[in-house]
């Protein structure tokens, strides 16, 4: 005995501080808890399930839900229309983000209007730009045959209508990566590209040399979200094709999916498992991006 | 280690999310939809789902909280987000008080002791009797046991729709009552032809099966679903002979691509396409549109199954369907509920809603005053199909949008829709798709 350090005793000042501090946090926990977890978990539940009508009566089917998601080539080809997307979506949307950003963060004139425009289709609802675009891309009467004089199916030919969805989810992202981008890009000093110019390096060596590495952590984190945001798309599918379009089956992502057996088909079961599944994925695609972290990323 | 744990976490919620978002927002949503916080006596919620109809349907209300002094709140949301939000309302707890069924869905609400029996109070109802409404609508909402959980509302029939601008310009003849399927594609062709392809002398809408290629099926003899809800001919040589015309007109008509991205009606009103086949519950939509004075409705035309060019018995047939008024189970106040179903019901309101040209009705015989409802446009099609033709009630089995969602795909029929010319595509088509309600109603 005696080794054991004496038990410390809290003051009556450090009660209060925990207490309060409990406090504060509780609002975001139990809101975590309740809006979160819960569903987690309840989720994780039903696909081991077979579920009943109006959430009632699920029987307890172990993996048999795992095995038909697994084997279904359907799941598989989802998956792989979903990753399309990502590939489409996160290089364009964070490279012409890029771009834009390092040339409004000059000083010239307008800047703030210029920003604005960039920004819009952020604040515009997702539903309504995906209503948009798919008469724009219309084969008989949308803007683009019209304007360029084709006849190209935009959004039904299975070989073009992934790179259309595509198209519409980098238009949407763009202006919220660029706010990102010249948030990092104002955090960079001012004085690396004065010695640089004094140094007699050109504005392309500065952008490879002083702004990609110094960028970097904000580049990762923009990748990484929207990694997950392109992973879990849906509302581009659902709004823009209707479900007899022939391509659909080559462009329909895996939450669509989720969506068609959980919410049109009513088998919740099925759907949580497509859904699990997914996450599976999504954690795997982000251990591999952390671990790509040290590489890519400069830290000062 | 910390952040890739967080990471982690971050990840499963945002993922995990998406599957609760149904459950969860939907939820609260349904609070304020179900609106069961006003007390019991004073007021009722009802919810449809057609913007169409909620100024007829506000005013036959009107009339009966006149009567009753209980108000009513008519709610209107759309489709998709009305099956959403009710079955979120079951699971918890917060239904409106008065709402539609349909055919889809009617089974599975039904089975599960959600909406309210209404047996005792129909014995009790002078206003209401089983035979003066249309047997598939009161059927429907009838369970195996006995139990009635909704009253007819309405039923709606299908008729050819035609623009006369476009026949006229392209020198074809206006269809009539007497023509068959055969004489749709000569018609067709002669404007798909003639105007080189930029106006189409048909479009079908392949994603809405009961107005479209289902008639098919029973001009010629067979049946999506058989009349105990338990198989399909849909795989037989009469099944197949029927889609085999189905599949001639659409050789030439607006190709399946062109419909999947711009809709039949339109299309139509557009200008883009002479004849359509419509259901009954779109006739306001085509009445107060543009062009409206260039359309014009003709009888629902013939199969000529036997090849003797005529309509023989069994040869014209149209889908019906129908809405059924039903009760939450939970509501505060069914005897409030049930007074109003009932005044909707019974004759008076289902000649009103006719009148007022809202649908046809749920009881026989209160539907000629619908006809009349649209000064200038003769509808009569849809009530003359009853006499000159036979109804056969929308086909529908526990879950049928499983198999409903499934013919449409590839696999199906979505493959014959893309090859109109190769005949064995469409008899592949229908055999598969045998296989496929076989399939469904096994695993029900």
């Amino acid at each position: 005995m005696g080794v054991k350090a004496p038990k410390k005793e809290k003051t009556s000042r450090e009660i209060s501080e925990a207490k309060w501090g409990w406090a504060f946090i509780a609002p975001t926990m139990i809101g975590l808890i309740v809006l979160n977890f819960y569903p987690v978990f309840n989720t994780i539940w039903q696909s081991l399930c077979k579920t009943g009508d109006f959430g009632r009566g699920n029987t307890f089917v172990g993996t048999a839900n795992y095995v038909t998601v697994l084997n279904a080539p359907e799941t598989w080809q989802s998956l792989i229309n979903t990753i399309k997307y990502a590939l489409i979506e996160v290089p364009f949307g964070v490279i012409i983000a890029m771009v834009l950003a390092v040339l409004l963060n000059n000083k010239l004139k307008g800047t703030s209007v210029y920003r604005t425009i960039f920004f819009l289709p952020m604040v515009c609802a997702p539903a309504a730009v995906a209503m948009v675009w798919k008469w724009l891309y219309n084969q008989q009467f949308g803007l683009f045959n019209n304007v360029l004089h084709t006849n190209v199916a935009w959004i039904s030919d299975p070989n073009i209508a992934w790179i259309s969805v595509g198209v519409i989810g980098v238009w949407s992202v763009i202006g919220y990566n660029m706010v990102l981008f010249i948030s990092g890009l104002q955090e960079i000093p001012g004085d690396y590209y004065e010695a640089a110019s004094i140094d007699g390096a050109t504005g392309i060596r500065q952008f490879f040399s002083i702004t990609a590495p110094l960028l970097s952590p904000t580049t990762f984190f923009i990748v990484q979200t929207r990694l997950i945001g392109a992973l879990t798309v849906f509302d581009l599918m659902f709004m823009v094709m209707d479900k007899t379009n022939v391509a659909l089956k080559s462009v329909q992502s895996i939450v669509y999916l989720f969506y068609t057996y959980a919410f049109t088909n009513g088998n919740k079961g099925y759907g949580a498992t497509l859904v699990v599944v997914l996450v599976a994925f999504i954690m795997i695609v982000t251990f591999i991006m952390q671990s790509a972290e040290k590489i890519f990323v400069y830290h000062n | 280690m910390k952040k890739k744990i967080l990471a982690g976490i971050l990840a499963i919620g945002m993922a995990l999310s998406l599957a609760a978002c149904g459950g969860s927002s939907s939820g609260g949503g349904s609070g304020s939809a179900g609106g069961s916080g006003d007390s019991g006596s004073g007021s009722l919620t009802v919810n449809i789902w057609d913007a169409n109809q909620q100024a007829g349907i506000q005013k036959i209300a009107d009339e009966w909280s006149a009567e009753s002094g209980v108000s009513v709140k008519v709610e209107v949301i759309d489709w998709d987000n009305y099956w959403t939000l009710l079955e979120a309302g079951v699971s918890g707890g917060q239904m409106p008080d008065v709402f539609w069924m349909h055919s889809n869905t009617a089974q599975m609400y039904m089975e599960n002791d959600v909406l309210l029996k209404l047996n005792d109070y129909i014995d009790k109802d002078d206003a209401i009797k089983k035979e003066n409404y249309y047997e598939g609508v009161w059927n429907l909402y009838t369970r195996s046991d006995g139990n009635i959980y909704a009253l007819p509302k309405d039923h709606d029939t299908i008729a050819l729709l035609y623009n006369k601008a476009i026949f006229d310009k392209y020198g074809v003849a206006y269809p009539e009552d007497s023509w068959s399927w055969d004489d749709v594609y000569e018609a067709a062709k002669a404007i798909t032809e003639g105007s080189g392809g930029d106006v189409y002398g048909y479009a079908l809408n392949t994603s809405n099966n009961q107005d479209g290629w289902y008639n098919f099926i029973y001009d010629y003899g067979a049946q999506v679903i058989t009349d105990d809800h338990k198989g399909t001919t849909i795989g037989s040589d009469e099944g197949k002979a029927g889609m085999e015309m189905c599949r001639k007109i659409l050789s030439v008509a607006a190709p399946q691509s062109v419909v999947a991205e711009t809709g039949t009606d339109s299309l139509f009103q557009s200008n883009k396409c002479a004849m359509i086949t419509q259901g009954s519950w779109m006739i306001n939509s085509f009445f107060t549109a543009e062009y409206h004075e260039d359309y014009a409705w003709a009888l629902m035309p013939y199969g000529d199954a036997n090849g003797n060019g005529q309509c023989d018995d069994g040869e014209r047939y149209s889908a019906y369907n129908g809405l059924g008024w039903a009760a939450s189970a939970s509501t505060k106040n069914p005897d409030a509920a049930y007074s109003l179903i009932s005044y909707f019901c019974a004759e008076k309101g289902q000649m009103e809603q006719a009148e007022l040209g809202v649908t046809m009705g749920g009881m026989i015989g209160v539907s000629d005053a619908f006809a009349s409802a649209f000064p200038g446009m003769d509808v009569s099609a849809f009530t003359r199909i009853e006499e000159e033709g036979s109804l056969y009630f929308r086909p529908y089995t526990r879950n049928t949008t499983v198999w409903e969602d499934a013919l449409q795909q590839a696999g199906a029929f979505l493959d014959a829709w893309q090859t109109p010319d190769d005949p064995a595509v469409m008899a592949q088509a229908c055999e598969n798709a045998q296989k496929i309600i076989e399939d469904a109603i096994a695993n029900e």
